[in-house]
């Protein structure tokens, strides 16, 4: 079912893109005896935009969470060659993996600022407080951040349990990018959010994709908006994967999106 | 159609068996009172008056999933109940049986209702307050209660016609008060307010949305628990003839959930099995030195917390699941289970205990780091 | 003495013995930010750590020195504990972490009553006898002393939570540990530390408290309810509220025992339980505690 891999860089246009960056072999997860996935396979490109798509319960959020070691899984991913699988969730951040999870799970009782620092803390250690350099580079990130989410340096003093749905989203996205990760993974960052709103925030990630070459990885039910963004998409079914190919390609295959992305193609309810 | 023979023909021996075991466990019973001597009979009565507090506790923590660490204070009530009923009023033993019931009941009412509007550990907290607040509150109603020298009533007496010893007679009576207890206590489980109450421990918000109140099936359980606890304590007085508010310090509370846990929570045996812990542990473990019970239950609760959250009644169970899954598990080619996963016994048609089954959660998986 | 002083001399006595309250509420309270529970432990832990201190200055050690050593074995124990006894059980059911807290508690007054037998023992006074006058109202020294230590041991709290990085990793595992995971925080870590500090800011109620007490295994039962109270009161979530609400318990049970006939010196031990069975009726969440959400 997967595409040739040399496919995959030359749709994704970049021409020193390493097309095993991400790479995920017969994986399979699940919760107790309730196997999710079957069999996974594909791989993603650095640099690359890269949306797992399909129904309810066809195990996108499983793929994520078995990629950043909150479920645990069978078979290999790698991340430019380094096995992920078997690692604990703090064991792959610190391998330059982040996670921004279902429902955001921005730390509420934290201001907007405490929680983007947070999001440093594995470069600023917790007991150093010198390292000049350091803080000044934890300032520069923390800049970085209120550049794309102007919104977050309005509030930056606020407790994150104060902000709006989209704010908070935003929180979350902004405290991955401050790990400075390799690979960011959102899982259904539209989920809750107005359209509008969810629209802003897929253009960020374009930007942020863009500017930083970061690599991503998103799962929405919104398959119309990240088909946008992404520059390849994944569709699951029943936890397989059962259609690959640059976004283009699965845009325009109606009758494909109409089988397997079924009731996500109305972008109208915005997740 | 031969498996439905086979399985008729299984079904008929499992009754048969179950049939033999109960009518040995009969004759055991009842000819225990023969062959032991008077202060083993006295010992055994014991364990059987314990089982009735066990089994109201078992209601609460097991089935409740709420926990009380004040259920000496209830047992106190009760045993004082009785006491002043037969040291001022002179009423008969019985009599006592039903008021030290009722007013219990009322009393667990009248704390549940504050302590279960939130979450359970507020219940744990009020029940541990009542439980310290309750020996110095006897000590000071002297003119009732006899302040700290206590109270000293009749025993049990055993009628004429029965021509039996007092010890066999007083463990005959406990022996019917602990019988109906115990059936009493499962027929609740089975009844609506028991399976709310499963529905309740199991996933409180599910249970919620499907029209469980909450708070008032909380507090019943509790009301029943602190029921249980009173009867005991009822039965106790009738036993020992003498009651002090040394007897009942909050360390009783702890010895009694204690007793309990290792004996098995949510299961129907764990109230017996840890009520001979509860008789006998601290007896045997006091010659050793004071502190040894203390150390032994202490441990015994985390061990079996740690390996056997259904405490030694459900351990039986679970090696036979474990056994059953193993056999299933050569079968089958899915051969990837974790091997940390829960053996889940596969449910059996006749269990006489459908609530058996349920351990009081999952048993506690190991963190990786 | 008019009825003015007698009364402030009573409220100067219930916040002496309030700071004790509070110390002990607050690191029930630091437990349960960090792991949801109520630790039925944290009384007999800090009767542990007192004994430790106590051990210590019958070896010749002074008091002065004993007690950071005292302090730092706590931390290392309270540590201890969370790695062995409680991560194993960190991901079951709140009722069976509670009832392993409950036979830790059994198990630690046991084997301090193995270890050093239950007879009373005298704990030396730390703080200079005497004291001083305030417009007729007496304040010992030892009432200043244990105020004096208690604040200094919150401003250190404060500090540490609000001013350095660690203490905004530990917040953050406190709110979300989930999350915290994520970024890469070593959550496991950060309970044990968590663990290790309540059990220093408990040992510091039990070496406070045990000069007045006496040294016993059980020393640390009753004041354990006055500290339940007393963050039932300020809100089991709040550490400012462990302390406000300690205070607030260790006056009302002074006054209670003083002015109420019917209460007196024997029945003060209830006044923790009116004042839990109160503030559950009219304000369950406490004075700062956040609207009560369920912690499934």
């Amino acid at each position: 079912m997967t595409e040739p891999v040399t496919d995959s860089t030359e749709t994704t246009g970049r021409a020193n893109a390493e097309p095993h960056f991400l790479k995920v072999a017969g994986l399979h997860a699940g919760y107790g005896q309730a196997r999710v996935l079957q069999g996974l396979d594909f791989s993603v490109a650095r640099g690359e935009v890269c949306a797992i798509l399909g129904p309810n319960g066809a195990g996108k959020t499983t793929t994520l969470r078995a990629l950043c070691g909150m479920v645990r899984g069978r078979g290999s991913v790698t991340l430019n060659g380094t096995e992920l699988l078997g690692r604990s969730p703090e064991q792959t951040a610190r391998l330059g993996v982040a996670h921004v999870p279902e429902g955001r799970g921005t730390f509420n009782d934290l201001t907007v600022e405490e929680n983007l620092r947070i999001g440093a803390h594995l470069r600023t250690g917790r007991w150093r407080r010198d390292g000049r350099a350091e803080r000044a580079a934890v300032a520069a990130d923390l800049e970085r951040i209120y550049g794309y989410f102007p919104k977050l340096r309005q509030r930056s003093r606020q407790d994150a349990g104060s902000l709006s749905g989209g704010e908070q989203q935003m929180l979350a996205i902004g405290r991955a990018l401050m790990l400075r990760p390799s690979l960011l993974l959102l899982d259904e960052p539209s989920l809750g959010l107005a359209p509008l709103v969810t629209r802003e925030l897929f253009e960020i990630v374009r930007a942020v994709n863009e500017e930083e070459r970061t690599t991503v990885v998103v799962v929405e039910q919104n398959a119309q908006l990240a088909l946008d963004v992404a520059h390849r998409a994944h569709v699951l079914e029943a936890g397989r994967l059962v259609l690959s190919g640059p976004s283009q390609e699965i845009r325009e295959d109606g009758q494909v999106a109409e089988v397997y992305l079924g009731v996500s193609v109305r972008s109208g309810k915005g997740g | 159609m031969s498996t439905i023979t086979a399985t008729l023909d299984t079904d008929r021996a499992r009754r048969l068996r179950l049939a033999l075991t109960a009518l040995l466990a009969a004759v055991v019973t009842v000819g225990a009172p023969f062959y032991f001597a008077p202060f083993q009979v006295f010992q055994l009565t014991m364990v059987l008056l314990y089982a009735v507090a066990l089994a109201g506790l078992n209601l609460l923590v097991g089935f409740g999933g709420q926990i009380s660490l004040g259920h000496g204070a209830f047992f106190a009530a009760g045993a004082y109940t009785a006491a002043v009923m037969l040291d001022r009023y002179d009423t008969g033993h019985l009599a006592t049986l039903p008021v030290a019931a009722v007013g219990c009941f009322l009393l667990g009412l009248g704390f549940g209702v504050p302590a279960l509007r939130l979450r359970g550990l507020y219940l744990a907290l009020v029940t541990l307050s009542f439980a310290v607040f309750l020996p110095p509150l006897l000590k000071r109603l002297e003119p009732v209660t006899g302040g700290s020298m206590g109270l000293t009533v009749d025993k049990l007496q055993p009628p004429a016609w029965s021509g039996l010893a007092e010890d066999q007679w007083t463990y005959f009576v406990v022996l019917a008060v602990t019988a109906v207890a115990l059936l009493l206590a499962r027929n609740l489980l089975r009844s609506r307010v028991g399976r709310a109450l499963l529905a309740v421990r199991d996933n409180e918000s599910a249970a919620e949305v499907m029209g469980v109140r909450l708070s008032l099936h909380k507090t019943l359980a509790f009301a029943w628990s602190a029921l249980f606890a009173g009867v005991s304590g009822c039965v106790y007085t009738w036993v020992i003839g003498f009651v002090s508010p040394d007897s009942f310090s909050f360390v009783l509370s702890i010895t009694l959930l204690a007793g309990l846990v290792v004996g098995g929570l949510a299961s129907l045996y764990g109230p017996l099995l840890g009520a001979a812990f509860v008789m006998y542990v601290p007896s045997v473990a006091q010659d050793i030195s004071e502190a040894a019970p203390g150390v032994v239950f202490g441990l015994l609760i985390i061990a079996v917390m740690f390996v056997a959250p259904t405490g030694l009644a459900g351990l039986a169970g679970r090696v036979r699941g474990a056994a059953v899954s193993r056999l299933t598990r050569t079968t089958s080619a899915a051969g990837d289970r974790t091997p940390g996963s829960e053996p889940s016994a596969p449910p059996t048609p006749a269990d006489p205990a459908p609530v058996d089954a349920e351990p009081v959660g999952a048993p506690p998986r190991t963190e990786k780091e | 003495m008019s009825a003015v002083t007698e009364l402030l001399q009573q409220v100067v006595e219930g916040v002496g013995s309030g700071a004790v309250y509070a110390s002990l509420a607050l690191a029930l309270v630091l437990i349960h930010r960090f792991t949801g529970i109520v630790n039925f432990a944290q009384g007999e832990l800090a009767m542990i750590s007192t004994y430790v201190a106590w051990q210590l200055v019958a070896s010749g050690m002074s008091f002065w020195l004993a007690l950071p050593v005292t302090l730092a074995v706590s931390f290392a124990g309270g540590m201890l504990i969370e790695r062995i006894v409680i991560r194993p059980v960190q991901n079951a059911p709140e009722l069976t972490m509670v009832i392993v807290t409950v036979g830790l508690f059994i198990f630690v007054n046991a084997m301090a009553g193995l270890i050093w037998s239950f007879t009373v023992k005298d704990f030396p006074q730390p703080f200079p006898d005497g004291g001083i006058d305030l417009a007729g109202v007496r304040v010992d020294w030892s009432t200043f002393g244990i105020i004096a230590v208690v604040a200094v041991v919150m401003g250190l709290l404060y500090v540490l939570f609000q001013h350095t990085s660690i203490g905004l990793v530990m917040r953050a595992v406190a709110c979300n540990p989930a999350s915290a995971r994520l970024s890469g925080i070593r959550v496991g870590r950060v309970l044990m530390l968590g663990w290790g500090l309540a059990a220093t800011v408990g040992a510091v109620s039990g070496v406070l408290v045990a000069p007045v007490l006496f040294l016993e295994p059980n020393m640390m039962g009753g004041v354990l309810i006055y500290a339940f109270a007393a963050a039932t009161l300020g809100g089991f979530d709040s550490p400012v509220g462990a302390v406000v609400g300690g205070l607030c318990v260790g006056v009302a049970e002074t006054l209670a025992g003083a002015y109420v006939d019917v209460i007196g010196a024997d029945l003060k031990v209830g006044v923790p339980l009116v004042i839990i069975l109160a503030v559950l009726l009219v304000r369950p969440q406490g004075l700062f505690g956040r609207a009560a959400v369920e912690r499934a």
